[in-house]
């Protein structure tokens, strides 16, 4: 019974522990808003991570200065401007298309491309190579008569 | 002719792969957070970190090449960067700190306690050299937040017009110094 009440305090307490960090919105658009936001920024500190996941100070910083905005009814892209603004695209989970990142939207197209392009090109080559006509015909009915007559011989 | 050819495009894809995989190595993910190279120091008015009566502003520190440089007493690679600043110092390089402080959080701290941190940070600094012309604090991490700072030590190189020329990550050392400061400082003066 004891430890049945102390596995009980312990779920409790951590519940608890999880609700501090509960923000207050006007309205409901907000919230989402705050929820999309901090997911797609991520932490300059802990680069594995956004905003949302990071224990770091200054995730905590940018998850406030966000909330912040929003409640100043900023939009998603001016929030993301702002970030950026002050930690470079690299604070955004969405690069943006620059000569520098643009390998990035082109290489896949190309490679899938190139795939495609040698699958089709392969394709038709073995076709080339079935062909068949009637002199074909002709020779493999020769060829299957002459076989027959040295099975039997 | 061309079999060949064709035989030799993974060959070369591996190559590539190998070039690209080896930089990675040694490439710091760290250099790229930069979004303030080329503006000019944001906006600011905050508090002396040693006296209570003065404050600081973007447009007191205009006119001269400096360093501002992002530290706290919390952050041991600040304490192994404090000695070689102060020899920059030495040589006529103007620091000036910008004091920023870790996990405090008005709403569950209570008042912050000022001398105690005046009292670590004279600590420190006696122990390693003071580098620094003055120190600016940042309580609540707005400048640092307006600069992109994302830790410390950070480091930036300002010119006369107030405007960013570099954003450092990670301690000063002679390498770092060499490589990266020792060039522009050059330019300017």
């Amino acid at each position: 019974m004891k430890t049945v009440l102390l596995l009980l305090s312990l779920i409790i307490s951590v519940s608890a522990f999880a609700q501090q960090d509960r923000y207050q919105f006007d309205n409901k658009e907000q919230a989402v808003r705050f929820e999309e936001l901090t997911k797609e920024l991520r932490c300059p500190k802990c680069q594995n991570q956004n905003i949302a996941d990071s224990d770091a100070v200054v995730a905590k910083d940018l998850r406030d200065k966000v909330l912040v905005l929003v409640k100043e009814n900023k939009s998603k892209d001016e929030v993301i401007d702002y970030m950026i603004d002050r930690y470079g695209y690299f604070v955004h989970y969405d690069p943006p298309v620059t000569p520098a990142t643009l390998v990035l939207w082109v290489l896949p197209v190309l490679i899938v491309i190139l795939g495609f392009g040698f699958i089709v090109i392969r394709q038709r080559k073995a076709s080339v190579k079935q062909r068949w006509s009637e002199n074909d015909e002709l020779l493999l009915n020769k060829l299957i008569a002459q076989n027959k007559h040295q099975e039997r011989s | 002719m061309n079999r060949k050819l064709i035989a030799i495009v993974p060959l070369l894809i591996f190559v590539f792969l190998c070039v690209f995989l080896y930089q990675g190595l040694f490439a710091n993910p760290r250099e790229i957070q930069t979004g303030r190279i080329g503006d000019t120091m944001p906006a600011f008015n905050l508090p002396d970190l040693m006296d209570n009566n003065s404050r600081w502003t973007e447009q007191q520190l205009k006119g001269d090449v400096y360093l501002l440089n992002v530290w706290g007493t919390w952050c041991p690679t600040c304490l192994v960067e404090l000695s070689y600043l102060t020899k920059l110092r030495e040589q006529g390089v103007k620091i000036i700190g910008l004091y920023y402080v870790q996990g405090y959080d008005a709403d569950f701290d209570g008042p912050f306690d000022m001398n105690a941190l005046r009292k670590e940070v004279n600590d420190m600094l006696a122990r390693t050299g003071n580098p620094y012309q003055f120190n600016i604090l940042d309580l609540h991490r707005t400048l640092s937040l307006d600069l992109g700072v994302s830790g410390a030590p950070e480091t930036f190189l300002v010119d006369k017009q107030g405007t960013i020329l570099l954003h450092h990550t990670g301690d000063i050392n002679p390498r770092v110094w060499r490589a990266k400061f020792a060039p522009l400082m050059q330019e300017l003066n």
